[in-house]
């Protein structure tokens, strides 16, 4: 079986889901934008993501609970989350509870990189049940 | 029972009635005297000998009571002193600092008695009221401290707030320049989507940038009330407003209004905003001042090109020359509990009417002026004037 490698990128913001695909298909990743948890959800994208990148603060379900709900349904994709709340004092929670990385906006193209990669590497062949 | 009262009972009740009355003013902490200025004579109960920390044998006059008024309060308490060997009334709050070096806040209250004896006399009494004070002074200082928590909390929601909307265009304006960068490193280069994220950046930019504009427009009313406005009733209107704020902090206001000033055409509310902040600031300059008097002067004026002036001056301890430039940006302040918005709002509304907000240091003396020119705008009065017509 393939390592999956589809990048999701999941943020209310439409200038980040605008501008961060770009940036990681010219790393040569495969990148695609999402505009809300319900939307990555529901699409058929989710056997495919090797790793997301999921934005904290949205309207609807929020980043925490997307993770929440991604493993009660036992889907173990590695996250990592971007936030624009400079303080909101979650990063230590959502790392314990699994989060591949935390990282606040606006960030360097060598962070988000570099956490994408690890993430990638750490995926596991498992699909989604 | 006694239809006739013995001279001994009559000296036991008086002796009684003597007892019941030192009794309670030492209760009530309350003094009585009586004066006889015409001869000069001073006639103190126990109790105001108590508090005034005199032996009862001492012969009391007004210059030995004068020695120990606190000099802040001297110049009120002789103008007292005098008034009331003129006929008026006593009624006033001072301070005393004791042989023994303890501050007490007194009220003394008197009245003149023509017919008590030959010569008119002022029969009064002196309360000891420092622990009241003492415990208004905890309250404000309560009710200070939780003005400055609420301050910090707000001050500190909206810093998270303005992080939050400035970093989302932020961050896709460093990460359309990064992949800007890396199309154009390509080999051969991408200038197609060089140029889009290029583009994207400048867009990025400038929505940052309307952040910031939202922001002030959040502070200041974008489209202000257009009205004749009387700067002179503005003016007074926030004095009257703010009169005990003044007083308390014990502060003398000095008024200098110019007359027949033309009215100017704005939003007197906002303006009244600027005044306020100009007349808070100054009393929290003046608010660590001792041994001089804390003077706060507010004057109107009409400038050389028909504009209409109005400056607040303060005695406090002035602003360093390295930070006047500094005074009207955002969130600058030198107060321990100031947010550093008042000044920065105060010069947007000023800009809003198209006028100028400027500070200098007194020329003459400790203190800071801060000022401010509106031009004056005669069609504005005149619509006015059509309007309620």
């Amino acid at each position: 079986m393939m390592k999956r490698k589809l990048v999701a990128v999941v943020d209310d913001d439409e200038f980040v889901r605008e501008a961060l695909p770009d940036l990681l298909r010219s790393f040569g990743l495969e990148a695609q934008p999402f505009s809300s948890a319900a939307e990555f959800l529901a699409s058929e994208s989710l056997d495919r993501t090797g790793c997301l990148v999921l934005d904290v603060t949205m309207p609807g379900m929020n980043g925490p609970e997307l993770q929440l709900e991604l493993a009660t349904r036992h889907c173990a994709i590695p996250i990592v989350f971007i936030t624009g709340d400079a303080d909101d004092g979650q990063g230590p929670r959502l790392l314990a509870r699994g989060a591949a990385a935390y990282l606040k906006k606006p960030f360097s193209e060598a962070a988000i990189i570099a956490a994408i990669s690890g993430a990638l590497d750490s995926g596991k062949d498992v699909l989604c049940n | 029972m006694d239809i006739q009262p013995s001279r001994q009972s009559d000296d036991t009740d008086l002796r009684r009635a003597y007892v019941h009355l030192a009794e309670a003013q030492k209760l009530s902490q309350t003094g009585s005297y009586t004066w006889d200025f015409d001869r000069g004579e001073l006639l103190w109960s126990d109790e105001l000998c108590r508090i005034f920390e005199f032996d009862p044998a001492t012969n009391i006059t007004t210059d030995l009571v004068e020695q120990y008024v606190h000099p802040a309060d001297l110049t009120a308490w002789r103008a007292t002193v005098e008034g009331a060997a003129a006929g008026a009334n006593v009624d006033l709050p001072y301070r005393i600092v004791t042989a023994s070096g303890v501050l007490k806040y007194l009220h003394a209250v008197g009245t003149r008695i023509e017919h008590a004896s030959e010569r008119p006399v002022i029969i009064g009494a002196v309360q000891d009221v420092t622990e009241r004070k003492v415990a208004e002074e905890a309250l404000n200082k309560a009710r200070a401290d939780l003005a400055h928590v609420a301050r910090v909390a707000t001050l500190s929601a909206l810093t998270a707030s303005i992080a939050h909307e400035v970093n989302q265009p932020l961050t896709s304006l460093v990460t359309n320049a990064s992949t800007c960068v890396r199309m154009l490193a390509a080999d051969p280069p991408n200038l197609d989507l060089a140029q889009i994220t290029a583009q994207r950046t400048i867009r990025d930019a400038n929505r940052a940038s309307e952040v910031i504009s939202r922001l002030r427009a959040m502070f200041v009313r974008k489209e202000p009330v257009a009205e004749a406005v009387d700067l002179n009733e503005a003016a007074a209107e926030v004095l009257a407003l703010s009169a005990s704020e003044l007083r308390s902090a014990r502060i003398d206001v000095h008024v200098d209004f110019a007359q027949g000033l033309p009215n100017i055409r704005g939003d007197r509310i906002q303006l009244q905003q600027v005044i306020l902040n100009l007349v808070l600031n100054a009393r929290d300059a003046m608010l660590a001042i001792e041994g001089r008097p804390r003077t706060l002067w507010i004057a109107t004026a009409r400038g050389e090109w028909g504009q209409v002036l109005l400056s607040v001056r303060d005695a406090g301890s002035g602003i360093a020359p390295e930070n006047l430039d500094r005074l009207f940006e955002t969130f600058y302040t030198t107060k321990s509990d100031g947010m550093g918005i008042g000044l920065s709002i105060s010069q947007s509304i000023i800009q809003a009417h198209e006028g100028r907000l400027w500070a200098a240091a007194n020329a003459d003396g400790p203190g800071a002026i801060f000022s401010f020119s509106i031009p004056c705008d005669v069609a504005g009065s005149t619509e006015t004037v059509s309007k309620d017509a």
